[in-house]
């Protein structure tokens, strides 16, 4: 069957079946390997995407669930040559080591910090608690969310200042 | 040796494809595929110990889209061994050996079809008796599953005078630990796409051991390693996981029958129950000391459960080195296969384990002489320059079978500064531990033995500390090499085969290449993973990745830069001695300010070579022309680790608080690398000592929790955040400026710290894990025990 699908602010079309995951298609038939998959059942967090906002772990979501939503991949966030201000602090940070996690945990900062712009550490330590990360970098993912907040923060507040001229 | 300041090294730059990994854009191996490709799934074995009567095909094969179905009947009667035998076997041999064993494989045009191929394989199996323990593996008259038997030959080394220390101690000690088996539980999953072009085989995977990989293919397939071409590429987490396994050479053999390309990824299911994890082991050992708490002996029987096909008769045990105050003692290490999943090195291999069991030792003895943790490991453990006691017999035989030149291995121009073989050449934990116990305030929140520092209610609060040592690579199954060659454009390659798997060693192995040559950093890059361009490396083995490759790099780096400067020399500076020029920064000109201020950027040098009448390359490669010499005989890591835990006595729930891990590595090359690679151990070794655990099923050995459902492993609101790593940079006189292995000691220090601090907090040592479970049953049988 032909499935619609709205990612990244673009449309596609893919003829799929509907047992597919999301995950499952973004990867295989869209070719967005961003999108990594470990553990297939909703647990490690690896395959996190946005819906309508909302981190979704894309390998338990199926794929005729997933139409007519908003879909945001670790595509859309930047790109290497031009990152965003939550993979610019996970840089800085070195919050990974293999990346495998990385994307995920990059979705999930991002709405997390959307919902709560200035968490604390305990805060963000629980809210980057649902992915895992197996190499070990959890201080400097927590430490990397609470930059990239204070950052956000920071262009707000110039932002504010600017409007006020 | 005084700090030399680099230009390079030592700087905590991000990793080269840090960009990449943040924005989901690099490449690993379940992401890759070539043209054409079909699909392959592996048909596993439902019986742990069984052996195939006969295997029917026919139907697999006449479904729409099946292209090659591959049994035991088609692969070689060969024999291949992975690295420090984590396997031994053959690729298919009609026999299955654990619940999840390979018997078959499928080749179809997808996966769905593959998948359903493997249904219609029909199969009569004699099923036979298996053996699920060490115990009933070695018991007498037990099924022997494998043709060498069950049984490894015990590895056993001894020094000193064991029976008189025992008899003379004041004090003594024992223990009769089980260790859990950990799982890598490999985040990312892997995958391998195998092609034939005639008969050259290329096959794509993700592994820390390149070369070693090819060497498999060499041994399973039976063809010349002219004709294969492996090319690594990332993986996800992996420390000891991937290396050679035996579904990359399943792959290949796939694709040769198929007669097309074919891939095979894992799912989470297989890479958790199928490939390797950590031996299940156990530990019976005495351990004893003088009155005034100098370690006077230790006595070991330590117990590794191979699973099916692992084959190691011994593992890295570097704690009798750490604890070097140990006068006497005797150690043995038996292997013996079980019909469980293969068990193989994971990260800190024996350090983990034995080690685990010394320091409990050492701690209970402490407490009998009413020593403070910090202050016995400070009189027991080792300093550079000390002669090891467990090596005496290894000593001896080097003796005599060198003629009495222990550094006859070692070239001349080497030996002015090669460190005295069997003693520690650099490093020591004892600087760590009083700087670690300053930091920690170790002295107002130790407050005796079995004590917690705080209590509010149930929840006591204790602080421990542990010491982790591991080797620094290893040279018994190869000398690693490598190549560096600078580009016509003034850039250079560093190729060394060492795998791309999150340690940072493309960064970390480019900046020892750009610090040797002369080069900006991002004028260097790094090949980790292609056969064909990398030379022999044993991998992401044991350390070895900095300490024996990167010597290996800097080797080749300095050769390609000396036949530059030769050039520069000749063409461009009037014939001068080379030895009077530098290259900076990409640019070639005298090393003093002599007034003669030319400068040649090093393409204009290569470029002039282009057009050159003698006919030279316009492009140099420097290799490591002498592999390095042994090094297992000296060199080491250390860790020391101190952890604040709160024990809830209640409910036996126990809280990370505080953490501080202390490393000397030598010189570190990376910091930003290395803070992780400390800290990713501590979290990894914490995993274990509080949470991970893989389950076996009683009756048929299968794994019970191979996945992260049921796997339970730290996440960041386990550990605290403002944990912090401090190194100590002890020099090496001959590691890549000054560098030395990293990446096992700080698990090795983690646990230990961990079973330290619960007991501070409950008085009573709980075996591992330590879950909420344990803890309180350990809790509650000690008060039994108590009334």
């Amino acid at each position: 069957m032909k499935i619609r699908l709205r990612i990244n602010a673009h449309t596609h079309e893919v003829e799929t079946r509907p047992n597919q995951t999301l995950a499952q298609v973004l990867r295989e038939d869209l070719g967005m390997t961003g999108t990594m998959m470990s553990c297939g059942e909703g647990e490690c967090g690896s395959c996190t995407v946005l819906v309508d906002g909302t981190p979704v772990t894309s390998c338990l979501m199926l794929v005729g669930q997933a139409m007519g939503r908003d879909i945001r991949t670790i595509e859309s966030v930047g790109t290497a040559a031009a990152l965003d201000v939550v993979q610019q602090a996970f840089v800085d940070e070195q919050g990974f080591q293999c990346g495998a996690c990385t994307p995920g945990f990059i979705m999930v900062a991002k709405a997390f910090l959307a919902e709560n712009p200035t968490p604390t550490e305990h805060e963000a330590s629980q809210a980057m608690s649902g992915n895992i990360c197996r190499c070990g970098a959890h201080p400097y993912i927590v430490r990397a969310v609470l930059n990239a907040a204070g950052i956000l923060a920071q262009q707000k507040g110039s932002e504010h200042e600017q409007s006020e001229l | 040796m005084n700090k030399v300041s680099f230009e390079i090294v030592g700087k905590g730059v991000p990793v080269k494809d840090a960009n990449q990994k943040v924005s989901g854009t690099l490449t690993y191996a379940t992401d890759f595929g070539v043209y054409r490709m079909a699909h392959g799934r592996i048909l596993r074995s439902p019986h742990p110990y069984a052996r195939v009567i006969s295997i029917n095909t026919s139907k697999a094969e006449a479904l729409p889209g099946v292209i090659a179905v591959l049994t035991h009947f088609d692969t070689p009667r060969l024999n291949w061994e992975a690295p420090w035998f984590n396997y031994r076997g053959k690729v298919l041999d009609g026999i299955a050996r654990f619940v999840g064993d390979e018997v078959a494989a499928v080749a179809a045009d997808t996966v769905e079809q593959a998948e359903k191929a493997l249904s219609l394989i029909a199969i009569e199996w004699e099923v036979l008796t298996p053996v699920l323990t060490v115990e009933e593996a070695a018991a007498k008259g037990a099924p022997q599953i494998r043709d060498e038997g069950n049984l490894r030959p015990s590895y056993l080394f001894e020094w000193g005078n064991l029976a008189e220390a025992e008899a003379s101690a004041d004090y003594s000690v024992s223990c009769d630990i089980r260790f859990p088996a950990q799982q890598y539980a490999p985040l990312g999953r892997n995958a391998c796409v195998a092609e034939w072009q005639g008969d050259h085989l290329t096959l794509w995977t993700g592994s820390q051991t390149p070369s070693e990989v090819k060497d498999g293919l060499h041994e399973a397939l039976g063809i010349p390693q002219s004709r294969i071409t492996v090319q690594a590429l990332p993986t996800g987490s992996s420390f000891g996981c991937w290396w050679t396994n035996n579904f990359m050479l399943l792959t290949a053999l796939l694709a040769r029958k198929a007669g097309r390309a074919v891939r095979i990824e894992l799912d989470n299911d297989e890479c958790m129950a199928t490939v390797k994890r950590r031996h299940e082991e156990r530990s019976r050992a005495r351990m004893g000391c003088d009155s005034d708490g100098n370690l006077t002996f230790l006595d070991m029987d330590h117990v590794i459960d191979n699973g099916a096909y692992g084959f190691k008769d011994d593992v890295g045990f570097t704690s009798p080195d750490l604890w070097n105050g140990i006068k006497n003692g005797r150690a043995s290490v038996t292997g013996i296969n079980t019909n469980r999943v293969t068990a193989g090195c994971f990260r800190g291999v024996g350090d983990c384990t034995l080690s685990v069991a010394v320091e409990r030792m050492a701690d209970q003895l402490a407490e009998k002489v009413g020593l403070d943790p910090v202050a016995f490991r400070i009189k027991n453990q080792i300093s550079a320059g000390e002669r090891f006691r467990s090596l005496e017999q290894f000593e001896t035989e080097a003796l005599q079978a060198s003629g009495g030149d222990l550094l006859a291995a070692v070239p001349p121009d080497l030996r002015d500064d090669w460190p005295k073989l069997f003693h520690l050449s650099s490093g020591s934990p004892l600087p760590m531990l009083r700087d670690g116990a300053d930091r920690f305030r170790w002295n107002e929140r130790f407050v005796g033995w079995g004590r917690p520092h705080h209590v509010d209610g149930p929840k006591h609060r204790a602080v421990g500390v542990g010491t982790g040592s591991h080797t620094c690579g290893v040279e018994t199954e190869g000398n690693s090499s490598a190549i560096v060659r600078i580009n016509p454009d003034g850039t250079a390659k560093a190729c060394c085969s060492v795998g791309r798997h999150g340690n940072g060693s493309e960064t970390t192995l480019a900046q020892v290449a750009a610090e040797a040559l002369g080069l900006k950093l991002d004028q260097v890059e790094v090949e980790a993973g292609n056969t064909d361009a990398c030379p022999w490396s044993h991998g992401s083995i044991a350390s070895n990745t900095m300490f024996r490759t990167g010597w290996a790099t800097r080797a080749a780096a300095l050769d390609a830069r000396a036949q530059l400067l030769a050039i520069a020399a000749q063409e461009c500076f009037d014939d001068v001695d080379q030895a009077e020029l530098d290259i900076r920064a990409g640019l070639i000109g005298f090393k003093e300010t002599s007034g003669d201020n030319r400068q040649f950027s090093v393409s204009d040098v290569l470029n002039l070579m282009r057009g050159d009448a003698h006919g030279q390359t316009s492009s140099i490669t420097g290799s490591s022309r002498q592999p390095m010499p042994p090094t297992t005989t000296f060199s080491r890591q250390f860790a020391v680790h101190f952890v604040e835990v709160e024990v809830d006595v209640e409910t036996g729930e126990i809280r990370v608080l505080d953490y501080l891990a202390l490393q000397d590595s030598g010189t570190i090359i990376n910091p930003q690398v290395m803070k992780n690679q400390v800290i990713g151990g501590a979290i990894c070794g914490l995993g274990y000592a509080l949470y991970e655990e893989l389950l076996f099923d009683s009756e048929t050995g299968a794994v019970r929790n191979g996945n992260l459902l049921d796997y339970k492993v730290l996440r960041t609101g386990d550990f605290p955040p403002h944990a912090k790593v401090v190194f100590h940079e002890s020099h090496d006189s001959i590691g890549p400026f000054g560098a030395r292995g990293a990446g096992e000691s700080p698990i090795a220090a983690a646990i230990p710290a961990a079973c330290q601090a619960v007991y501070n907090a409950t008085g009573v040592w709980v075996d591992l894990p330590m879950t909420p479970e344990r803890v309180a049953t350990a809790l509650a049988k000690a008060a039994t025990g108590k009334k």
